[in-house]
């Protein structure tokens, strides 16, 4: 975290510009930009409904954008169409980008037909193509740091939701991806859980690691991250450093979301 | 009683042993046209799910007209009209009529008839699926090929195997129906030895005995099929 403000000048590892994102008429984003560079840790915050789940799934195409520019490492997805049919053109190039979008889910969503050693596997060798032994011997050492070594053998149903989660997140980091996206990490944990998720979150923001992190845990945000962005009816309605924002809000209703939620 | 333990031995002048030629017929038939039904099956659910408006009208009517109509009547109706109908394309291209084997011709037979059970079977355990599995597949990058083979399909045996268990024990005596179209499988041998030394109940009796048997050593098989694909559920006790 101490290197962040030293790499502003650095290319933009995941830009998107002037998104939208409509279902049916119902218009969910109006138009949200963002910048991350290399190391940078974005929180998106916002009350149920603002868009920032959406916004996040549109990154990695879980969500089709409706329009907008979405770059990682400077390579633009290619779509074809408009508005609500507009879809990518490139399959290959999705699945490729999709590779690099490391993304963590609300609910975990580990395969329940594999132990945990195979949901950390399987990307390696299915997508990425690495040797079975060398995914093993990755998959082990991740899993020893977000202490889940001795669960490898197990089978995610017989794991509480905090194990399941740093599971998931292992399984994630296992692709080195260039980006992680987290989806809400902590919100379908019981509240004694959700400290040990946010430790093995916590560890990789300060590895340098790239991170986009929707979230209602504001404490967190205001630590971790470099960029607060806060959502708010689909467009962005406050931007900053946390040091910046959490103590000096510019917009009233951000002021009051930090006051009833922090 | 030692009458009947002779009437049941292995070799002539006992009938046991057409009994268990007739087991073995069955087995085969039951066996092959599973496995051509899977196969439809597969097909089926897959088109009906992915397919355009033409495909799963197809689909639509295939499983809706074979699930209407009895058994007996599509057996009856498949077995001439797929003979006569290989025969007439054989005929137009210059070839001898053929007779098809009994074995084949059910095969084919029963087989259509269960592709229609399990398409319905297969596209529901594939609704069974939660989405999340499916995305997070879709997420870490998988093609789409991909995400079925190694995600979808094994995730989707543990919702199917009950139905197709069931479908299982239904072809097996399936079989027995194509006694009308004259194919020597269980039920036909039973119904000549019991006819021709007149000790029906005791022939009938055996007959149900070798069903009975084949059907306990299958739930068997398929419970530890169930057992290994259930491994990450946790078991409700």
């Amino acid at each position: 975290m101490t290197d962040k403000t030293t790499q502003n000048n650095t290319a933009a590892t995941l830009e998107v510009e002037d998104l939208h994102k409509s279902f049916g008429d119902l218009e969910v984003l109006k138009g949200v930009s963002m910048t991350a560079r290399e190391g940078d840790v974005v929180s998106i915050v916002g009350s149920s409904g603002s868009g920032k789940s959406t916004f996040l799934r549109c990154i990695n195409l879980l969500e089709l954008p409706t329009s907008g520019v979405i770059r990682l490492s400077g390579e633009e997805v290619k779509f074809k169409g408009t508005g609500l049919n507009r879809v990518p053109s490139d399959k290959k190039q999705v699945a490729r980008l999709r590779s690099q979008l490391g993304m963590v889910f609300q609910s975990f969503n580990l395969w329940q037909h594999m132990n945990v050693l195979q949901n950390v596997m399987e990307g390696q060798v299915q997508v990425l193509g690495v040797p079975k032994a060398e995914a093993r011997e990755r998959a082990e050492a991740i899993l020893e740091r977000v202490g889940l070594y001795d669960k490898r053998d197990q089978y995610p149903a017989f794991l509480s939701g905090g194990q399941q989660q740093r599971a998931a997140i292992a399984r994630a980091v296992a692709m080195e991806p260039k980006v992680m996206l987290f989806d809400e990490p902590t919100s379908a944990l019981d509240p004694e859980l959700v400290g040990e998720v946010l430790k093995v979150i916590r560890g990789l923001a300060e590895e340098g690691r790239t991170m986009i992190l929707v979230t209602h845990e504001m404490r967190f945000a205001r630590d971790v991250s470099s960029e607060v962005v806060y959502l708010h009816e689909g467009r962005v309605e406050e931007r900053g450093a946390p040091e910046d924002i959490f103590t000096n809000p510019s917009s009233e209703r951000f002021a009051s979301f930090i006051q009833t939620t922090y | 009683m030692e009458n009947a333990l002779e009437l049941l031995a292995l070799s002539p002048p006992g009938w046991g042993g057409n009994l268990l030629r007739g087991l073995w017929s069955t087995f085969q038939i039951a066996l092959g046209a599973y496995i051509l039904g899977l196969a439809l099956g597969l097909f089926g659910a897959f088109g009906k799910i992915y397919g355009g408006p033409v495909l799963r009208g197809v689909l639509t009517t295939y499983t809706t007209v074979i699930r209407a109509v009895p058994e007996l009547v599509l057996i009856l109706l498949l077995y001439y009209l797929g003979t006569d109908l290989l025969n007439m394309a054989l005929t137009s291209m210059g070839f001898e009529r053929t007779d098809i084997s009994g074995l084949w011709a059910g095969i084919y037979v029963i087989g259509f008839v269960q592709g229609a059970y399990s398409t319905e079977v297969l596209r529901g355990a594939f609704q069974a699926v939660p989405f999340g599995q499916i995305e997070a597949a879709r997420a870490i990058g998988m093609s789409a090929f991909k995400s079925h083979w190694r995600i979808i399909l094994p995730a989707m045996i543990p919702f199917a195997l009950p139905g197709l268990a069931n479908l299982w024990l239904i072809a097996t005596k399936e079989t027995a129906l194509l006694a009308v179209v004259g194919f020597s499988e269980l039920a036909l041998e039973t119904k000549q030895a019991a006819g021709i030394t007149k000790a029906y109940f005791m022939f009938y009796v055996a007959a149900a005995a070798l069903y009975l048997m084949l059907s306990l050593v299958s739930t068997g098989v398929f419970s530890l099929v169930e057992r290994r694909f259930r491994r990450g559920q946790p078991t409700q006790s």
